[in-house]
């Protein structure tokens, strides 16, 4: 599915009176890999989620393509979710009772009640990350191999954009360069937008834009 | 959608806990279901005991005594009926057959009642095994009986008291229509010749020999003319001595009813069994319907307190029901996932409780048949089902305040 592009504009949240996020501008183009930078506190994360919808700002439009999902009720925004985005964390949050097969299919659960249709995608995705499909629990893989199970889970619905928040920081250098890597071939060769919030350099440097924040506003490119 | 899956691995998840909280239902439901079917149990037990005693005919005073005394074998101390109001039963043309009981002797814990062959047969529906008593010292044992066909027994005076002196004496004396030597107290060997079919009341395990057996034991003569050796009816008016009580059989519905006034007297009391485990019952249904309130409020609280703990452990799971709001789960999905999460445990909970407290109702029932004699069968009926539909409905309605609280939470706050 090719990437959507995103146009923000007078982007605010506010908490107990002081400004989290003011962002009066910020456009993304289809395809290319987005990283949202700062110290600790900055508001990457906080603006990682206004872009994915969990949060909703005070003012401002948040436009993928045609949908400004700042103006979306909850369950819309829910939906387009589901239906446009794929969400990767820093700890991975996979279901540890589960196998990696089907943490892969938790995102069709969501929407449908039989998963089957996408059985073999999930399996092709696995391969293709190279985790073992076969093992019971997710448990009993290496972080670097969870890591990559929830990359599939973020895939597994063809999403147009993907959401990462510190997708390596619990990674050694070498498993965060792969999945560095891997996100970035998800925004050159597959076509979609992939944002992610972090403050590993590697990802800097792999980055077609990097928005660098300080107190929730954008600090001037240096 | 499909929550089962994320519902299943949340149990998985805190296995430990749920099978707990399993348990603790299961527990609750289990004592409600036992305490439920026993009580039924009984009831439908004792009432089937009383079935073939169609009439009592007693002297004045406590039904309960003398039902309980004639009926379960409880022997208690009753007056003796007037052997005029005895007299006039015999004459009844409306009864098909008149049957004295009498009691008060034992073998070992085994009861030796004294009764008339023809009621030993309508009891019994015909014997499993050999035939009715024909003599004085001739006796027929219940189907449960360890005594066999042929043996030969010795009676001891009251439950557990001491045995005869001289029955062999006493044996012949009888044989011979003569008094017996040394009067009360003197028990003459007896000779089991038969076997009745179960009857599912504590006659099963009584040693039931000819009435003139009970008379003659305890020196009141044979309740013949000295001549007359044979047994059963017809008694000599003038020989009949005092009865704790007599079944009486009557022909039709109309004639019991006609009978049962007309020794309404100030010399007997009649009345039917039913009648008297009705009023029991009835007393017993107050404290089954106050009993079967507190277990539902008992469970209902259970149940709370597992909804609390659920709370607890899948606040404990909050980061991962965030996780799946991220992923775009709707708020229903939530909803659905815990719903199902208590409603496994509550419905799982109650079926292994009405499968546990069938199995100890049934136990129950077992012991108590073998101490009481009366045949019990536990059984799971509308009451038992509707029970725990109550408790399963409760539980389920309930479900919802935990849904409700996990679904609220900020998604954002538990993500970081």
């Amino acid at each position: 599915m090719p990437g959507l592009p995103l146009a923000v504009s007078g982007l605010r949240l506010a908490f107990a009176g002081a400004d989290v996020i003011d962002l009066p501008a910020l456009a993304i183009a289809p395809g290319t890999l987005t990283v949202l930078s700062g110290a600790s506190g900055s508001g990457k994360s906080t603006l990682l989620y206004l872009l994915s919808g969990l949060l909703r700002p005070d003012t401002g439009s948040i436009a993928w393509a045609w949908a400004d999902i700042a103006l979306l009720g909850e369950s819309q925004r829910d939906r387009w979710r589901r239906k446009q985005a794929g969400f990767i964390f820093q700890n991975f949050h996979l279901i540890e009772e589960m196998s990696p097969l089907d943490n892969v299919l938790v995102p069709i659960w969501l929407d449908r009640f039989s998963a089957n249709a996408k059985r073999q995608r999930a399996l092709d995705l696995l391969r293709q990350l190279d985790v073992p499909a076969e093992r019971d629990s997710v448990a009993k893989l290496s972080r670097g191999q969870q890591q990559r199970v929830a990359i599939a889970r973020a895939l597994i619905g063809d999403p147009s954009v993907i959401f990462a928040d510190e997708p390596t920081a619990s990674l050694d250098a070498a498993t965060g360069e792969t999945v560095a890597a891997v996100l970035q071939r998800l925004a050159r060769e597959d076509g979609r937008t992939v944002v992610v919030a972090t403050h590993d350099p590697t990802l800097k440097t792999l980055a077609d834009q990097t928005v660098q924040l300080d107190h929730g506003k954008r600090e001037p490119a240096p | 959608m499909n929550p089962f899956p994320i519902a299943w691995a949340s149990l998985r998840r805190n296995s430990f806990t749920a099978v707990l909280f399993l348990l603790i239902v299961a527990l609750a439901v289990a004592l409600g279901i036992a305490i439920s079917a026993q009580e039924r149990a009984l009831r439908v037990g004792s009432a089937r005991a009383a079935d073939k005693f169609d009439l009592i005919v007693a002297a004045p005073g406590s039904h309960n005594d003398v039902l309980f005394s004639t009926v379960y074998l409880d022997p208690t101390a009753v007056e003796l009926l007037d052997p005029a109001i005895t007299r006039l039963l015999f004459e009844e043309t409306e009864a098909d057959f008149v049957a004295p009981i009498g009691f008060g002797d034992a073998i070992g814990n085994d009861p030796v009642v004294g009764t008339v062959a023809p009621f030993v047969d309508h009891l019994s529906g015909g014997l499993a095994e050999g035939r009715l008593f024909a003599k004085v010292d001739e006796a027929v044992v219940g189907a449960l009986s360890p005594h066999s066909v042929g043996d030969e027994l010795e009676v001891s005076h009251g439950h557990g008291g001491a045995t005869g002196t001289d029955a062999d004496a006493a044996a012949d004396a009888i044989e011979a229509g003569e008094a017996v030597p040394g009067g009360d107290g003197d028990h003459p060997h007896i000779t089991i010749v038969g076997r009745m079919q179960p009857t599912g009341t504590p006659w099963d395990r009584a040693i039931v020999v000819p009435i003139e057996y009970n008379w003659v034991a305890h020196g009141l003569g044979t309740g013949h003319l000295p001549e007359d050796t044979h047994i059963g009816a017809p008694f000599d008016p003038d020989a009949l001595p005092g009865l704790p009580a007599v079944v009486v059989k009557p022909k039709e519905v109309a004639a019991a009813y006609g009978l049962r006034a007309a020794y309404r007297t100030p010399q007997s009391t009649a009345f039917f069994p039913a009648e008297v485990l009705v009023e029991l019952y009835a007393l017993l249904g107050d404290a089954t319907a106050i009993m079967s309130g507190l277990t539902l409020a008992a469970q209902a609280l259970v149940v709370a307190a597992i909804l609390a703990g659920v709370v607890a452990i899948l606040d404990l799971q909050r980061q991962r029901f965030a996780v799946l709001r991220a992923l775009g789960a709707s708020p229903l999905f939530i909803f659905a996932t815990v719903w199902i999460y208590v409603a496994a445990i509550v419905v799982t909970g109650a079926i292994a409780g009405l499968a546990l407290g069938w199995g100890a109702a049934a136990v129950v029932s077992d012991l108590l048949a073998q101490s009481t004699g009366v045949a019990m069968r536990a059984e799971i009926g509308a009451r038992e089902l509707s029970l725990v539909g109550t408790l399963v409905g409760l539980g389920l309605l309930l479900a919802v305040v935990p849904a409700l609280i996990i679904y609220r939470r900020p998604v954002v706050d538990a993500l970081r």
